[in-house]
């Protein structure tokens, strides 16, 4: 389990696209901090200037744009293997279980990874660590890490969840946002399902109950990998 | 204990039982040959054991276990791919490191000389040729020196020499008392490896034993075409007991006649029956079909039965 979780951490790290990721995240992360940095007299005047503040910026960069970072790294993290047959050597030596859980620890620890690398950034700025929005900014990835697993062992074409797990990223976030303003019954049911509620009420506790998703995500694709024929 | 043991073992796809209620019994330390024709279910029967597709119904026991033995088995699979970003030296590596063996360098690179690549060692898998990747297919299931090593073809698209090593390699293994379940196109292969041997057809075990129970029974049968004039019922009836006597099997048709018998001795008996019965043979033919031919012949003699 920690030998296929190391691969996949270290393979994500080789990538390209994550690379991009990596250095849009450092340096949006940084400049919007810059940017607060600069008007600070003006913002210290309107209200009182704490160091969260900075993280704010990450956090909302995790918000907004995390999902659609995290499909697109991890959306064929299991269903690639099967669609190469490359899962056919792990799967005569580890138990399919494992697999899952292997790979859903090495995209977790990529992400804890670059969170906590972009907090140490701004730690300039910051002057403290702040470990609630750094949990904050953490869980709400760990959702759509369990999301990408999910719908990478349920559907079998790369392809599919490629799109599929574009056009969710987009979606959640939508649904998420609308529902803090709609009436509508069905918004707010669908609302509960995502993360945005819960980071919406502004307590920390609901943002460890959203906690509940990716452990059921995960857990629906260890049902389902143990029907699959490789 | 036996080494594998099969009880209805079945793999239905598409209403189609492609493995169809397989009862088998391999001995520990034997080395065990599948032959069977293209699609005759043999990679589906190996897949099941090794974990990679889920039965529709039946059990096995692998090493008395009803589970599949993981740390004790190796599998080269019929189809598979390697990782193009991984040389075959750093397959050999994540793959122990998943079975939690310490292969130290050494080790590694002694596996790839026993298949003959060490001179590949530090190549991209995706620069191999299919041989090759046949070759590190076969390096990856001794990995965890395992006590059951099933092998998919092991032999097959690989070259004269290859063979010859792979063949060495599956007798050095089964010395130091592995038990070897392999499938083949090819009844030498199967010959010179194998102590037991299955045949498989359209899904079934049409024939089972060592290689030479199976010639004493099925080896040295004649094929007698007879063409003769057209049949009627008074012949036929007289006619069919004879020949039925005689024969194995008899196939009719109007005007072609098809007996299998077992020796030359009993081609002027036939031909005496036809004169018997008052038929008019024009043309006697003796074919004397090898053992490989016989084999996919009873597999298609059950299926139509
Ligand atoms: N995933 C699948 N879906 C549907 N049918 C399948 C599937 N896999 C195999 N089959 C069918 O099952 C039958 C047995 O296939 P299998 O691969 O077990 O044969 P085989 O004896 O290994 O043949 P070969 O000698 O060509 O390797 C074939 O008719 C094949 O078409
Ligand atoms: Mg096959």
């Amino acid at each position: 389990m920690l030998a296929i979780g190391l691969r996949e951490f270290q393979n994500l790290f080789k990538s390209i696209r994550s690379i991009i990721i990596i250095l849009f995240i450092f340096s949006v992360t940084l400049g919007i901090a810059k940017l607060i940095n600069n008007y600070k007299e003006v913002l210290s005047e309107v209200g009182g200037l704490e160091g969260d503040i900075y993280m704010g910026g990450l956090l909302l960069l995790i918000i907004g744009a995390g999902p659609l970072f995290v499909t697109s790294l991890s959306h064929n993290a299991i269903n690639q293997e099967v669609h190469s047959r490359t899962i056919r050597f792990l799967a005569t030596k580890v138990s399919r279980e494992k697999i899952v859980l292997g790979k859903f620890l090495g995209i977790a620890m990529y992400w804890m990874v670059c969170i906590l690398v972009a907090s140490l950034l701004i730690l300039p700025f910051t002057k403290g660590f702040y470990f609630h929005q750094f949990m904050e900014a953490l869980i709400f990835i760990l959702y759509f890490v369990g999301l990408a697993i999910f719908l990478s062992t349920l559907i079998t074409k790369p392809g599919m969840t490629m799109f599929l797990g574009s056009v969710l990223a987009i979606l959640l976030p939508i649904i998420g946002l609308w529902s803090l303003w709609s009436e509508n019954l069905i918004i707010d049911l669908v609302s509960y399902l995502t993360p945005y509620y819960y980071y919406s009420v502004g307590e920390h506790i609901y943002t460890y109950v959203v906690l509940i998703f990716p452990i059921l995500f995960v857990l629906g694709s260890l049902l389902l990998i143990r029907k699959k024929d490789f | 204990m036996y080494a594998i043991e099969t009880e209805g073992l079945t793999k239905i796809y598409a209403n189609k039982k492609v493995v169809n209620e397989i009862n088998l019994k391999v001995a520990q330390g034997s080395v065990f040959g599948f032959l069977g024709k293209n699609g005759a279910g043999k990679s589906t029967f190996i897949n099941m054991l090794a974990g990679l597709i889920q039965p529709s119904s039946g059990s096995f026991k692998i090493l008395g276990e009803q589970t599949h033995q993981r740390q004790k088995m190796g599998v080269l699979p019929d189809y598979s791919t390697f990782y193009d970003d991984l040389t075959a030296f750093q397959h050999l590596k994540y793959f122990s490191r998943l079975l939690n063996v310490k292969l130290p360098k050494s080790e590694i690179l002694n596996l790839l000389q026993r298949v003959e690549l060490e001179e590949a060692a530090h190549v991209k898998a995706k620069k191999f040729s299919f041989g090759m990747k046949k070759k590190l297919g076969i390096a990856q299931a001794l990995i965890n020196e395992p006590d059951i090593l099933f092998l998919d073809e092991p032999t097959s698209g690989v070259d004269a020499n290859a063979v010859l090593t792979i063949h060495r390699l599956i007798q050095d293994i089964s010395k130091e008392g592995t038990t070897i379940f392999l499938t083949s196109h090819n009844l030498d292969e199967v010959e010179k490896m194998c102590d037991d041997i299955a045949i498989m057809n359209q899904g079934v075990i049409t024939a089972k034993g060592s290689m030479q129970q199976l010639r004493a029974k099925y080896q040295n049968k004649l094929i007698v075409f007879i063409k003769h004039s057209r049949l009627n019922e008074k012949q036929m009836s007289s006619l069919r007991p004879q020949l039925e006597e005689l024969a194995n099997k008899v196939e009719w048709n109007q005007e072609l006649t098809t007996v299998t018998v077992d020796g030359e001795w009993l081609i002027p008996e036939i031909n005496r029956s036809f004169l018997h019965a008052n038929v008019d043979v024009f043309r006697i033919e003796v074919d004397e079909p090898s053992l490989e031919e016989i084999f996919i012949k009873i597999g298609e003699n059950q299926r139509s039965a």
